[in-house]
């Protein structure tokens, strides 16, 4: 295999430009869709666990629905199967304005909401039913005693596998490419296909997406030891909630 | 642990840094193997597609099938046979570079740049880059796009030149023709870029062709070339041989008709200067 290195196409000419831009992306593409999945994923997560019965229809069709259903074809749908069924008007409006980024940030926002959603449930289920009774009894009402007490024990039970789907959400990201946002690996592509240089191209996109991962994890392992709650998390003798 | 991770390092920096000493002439490959696998489209038609039967066919196909594997028969003294890999703008030169196909034959311009990284045989078509919009379209060429979202093959030359010639316009890149022209019909985008003849082939595959339209001057110069390995000149020199033995013989042009005359899928006259052309690439015995 007869191949020359040559690392310096990665800063030299467009390419630190076009890696930049697709980092940018990225983050946006992930931020938003990320804040789009936790508002769907609590939601849906939350109502799984009421006894209402037509809410907890409603959430667990949502999840089954999303969930089982791969990303590619959600953001297919959102792009290219959504806009026709939508006025004229709003159409160019959108075409106009990045379909293709709101298309993937719906789509991911979507399916890593119904994700995020089996996580937090799980967290939910984790808290004995006297706390929510306790609740209840001092006066509180349903929404109110989720809002106030489960919630919030919830959410710092869920740290560690939260952190695991964000970071997919993160990597997920990604397969905005095919619907032509120019995120991080659409650069990478961009990079190896105006160069012809894959492994160069590659490598950059492999250690940035490395980078922002591990530096998330970091961040949240932190999170998790300050938020850790004594006695259940901990296995210590004392067991207090 | 360290010392683990270490030897590791080393072990990979070896390995890369003796890579040269891996190569192995394609010929002997074939040899061994006796399979050409070559890189081709499944939605260039008609270079490289998937017709109504459910057949990988096309131009490209059918020149390396009756053209160049006979050569390559003749020259390893047994029969070779074809398989066929999916190429992309994209995937094409990493499949021809770590060994997954041998030749890459579908609609790749032979560019001074490429020629870093890869070989070309002969050319053997030319076309230019236009645009395909919706009849009765305002975008008449290069010069009316401006501002407009043009759609465009990631990776493709047409995106390159599109991005330096008109800087206003949108450009929207998509990893396959197919992805692109469902844009186009939606209106995601007014216009899609690529190179004549494959719009030529998207348009006459449409289900209503007539509803299409291919416009504009060749805004750039498309020579197709069949891409292979650097540093093996005894396969290029089969794959040049085929291609000129096709060309004088006139298979080429039996060929060439069967696709593009009247009758083919997707008409498109050969120019008597591209007919020349062809012919002088041609050289003495």
């Amino acid at each position: 295999m007869t191949y020359q290195f040559t690392w310096s196409i990665l800063w030299s000419g467009q390419s630190g430009a076009w890696l930049f831009h697709g980092l940018v992306t990225t983050l946006e593409l992930s931020i938003l869709g990320w804040l789009l999945a936790a508002f769907l994923g609590i939601l849906a997560g939350a109502l799984r666990t009421t006894p209402l019965a037509p809410l907890k229809w409603l959430a667990t069709g949502y999840v089954e629905f999303f969930r089982n259903v791969p990303l590619l074809v959600w953001m297919f749908l959102c792009y290219f199967g959504v806009p026709p069924l939508l006025p004229e008007a709003m159409q160019e409006w959108l075409f106009e304005h990045g379909a293709e980024f709101s298309a993937g940030v719906v789509a991911l926002g979507v399916y890593h909401g119904a994700r995020f959603s089996e996580v937090i449930r799980s967290g939910i289920q984790a808290i004995p039913k006297t706390q929510l009774e306790a609740g209840i009894s001092t006066g509180l009402t349903l929404a109110q005693t989720y809002r106030l007490i489960i919630l919030p024990v919830a959410m710092r039970l869920i740290v560690p596998p939260a952190t695991n789907e964000t970071l997919n959400l993160l990597k997920n990201s990604s397969v905005a490419l095919t619907i032509g946002v120019a995120e991080l690996t659409f650069q990478t592509r961009q990079i190896e296909t105006y160069t012809a240089k894959a492994f160069e191209a590659l490598t950059a996109g492999t250690l940035i997406y490395l980078s922002l991962c591990l530096v998330l994890s970091a961040v949240m392992s932190r999170v998790e030891r300050r938020v850790a709650i004594p006695g259940m998390i901990a296995r210590s003798q004392t067991g207090d909630l | 642990m360290n010392g683990n991770l270490l030897a590791a390092l080393v072990g990979i920096c070896l390995l890369t840094a003796t890579g040269s000493s891996l190569a192995q002439p394609t010929l002997e490959k074939l040899d061994k193997s006796g399979t050409l696998m070559i890189g081709t489209r499944t939605g260039s038609p008609p270079f490289a597609f998937v017709n109504k039967n459910n057949e990988w066919v096309g131009f490209a196909i059918e020149l390396v099938e009756r053209a160049i594997l006979p050569v390559l028969g003749k020259k390893l003294n047994k029969p070779i046979k074809l398989e066929k890999k999916e190429s992309t703008p994209q995937t094409r030169i990493p499949l021809l570079t770590s060994n997954a196909v041998d030749l890459i034959a579908e609609t790749m311009t032979d560019t001074q740049a490429r020629r870093d990284s890869v070989d070309f045989s002969l050319t053997y078509f030319v076309t230019g880059a236009q645009f395909l919009v919706k009849k009765g379209s305002p975008i008449k060429g290069i010069q009316t796009i401006a501002g407009r979202r043009i759609a465009a093959q990631q990776g493709s030359t047409n995106a390159k030149i599109l991005r330096e010639r008109a800087p206003t316009a949108k450009l929207l890149e998509f990893p396959d023709q197919p992805a692109a022209f469902q844009a186009l019909v939606q209106g995601q985008v007014q216009a899609y870029t690529n190179d004549g003849i494959q719009l030529a082939g998207l348009k006459a595959k449409a289900p209503k062709p007539e509803d299409w339209a291919v416009v504009g001057e060749f805004y750039s110069y498309e020579p197709y070339g069949m891409a292979l390995r650097k540093n093996d000149s005894d396969f290029r020199q089969a794959v040049n041989i085929g291609l000129m033995d096709a060309i004088a013989s006139g298979l080429y042009f039996e060929i060439y008709e069967k696709w593009f005359g009247p009758q083919g899928e997707v008409p498109y006259p050969l120019a008597p200067e591209t007919k020349r052309f062809l012919q002088m690439q041609v050289v003495p015995k």
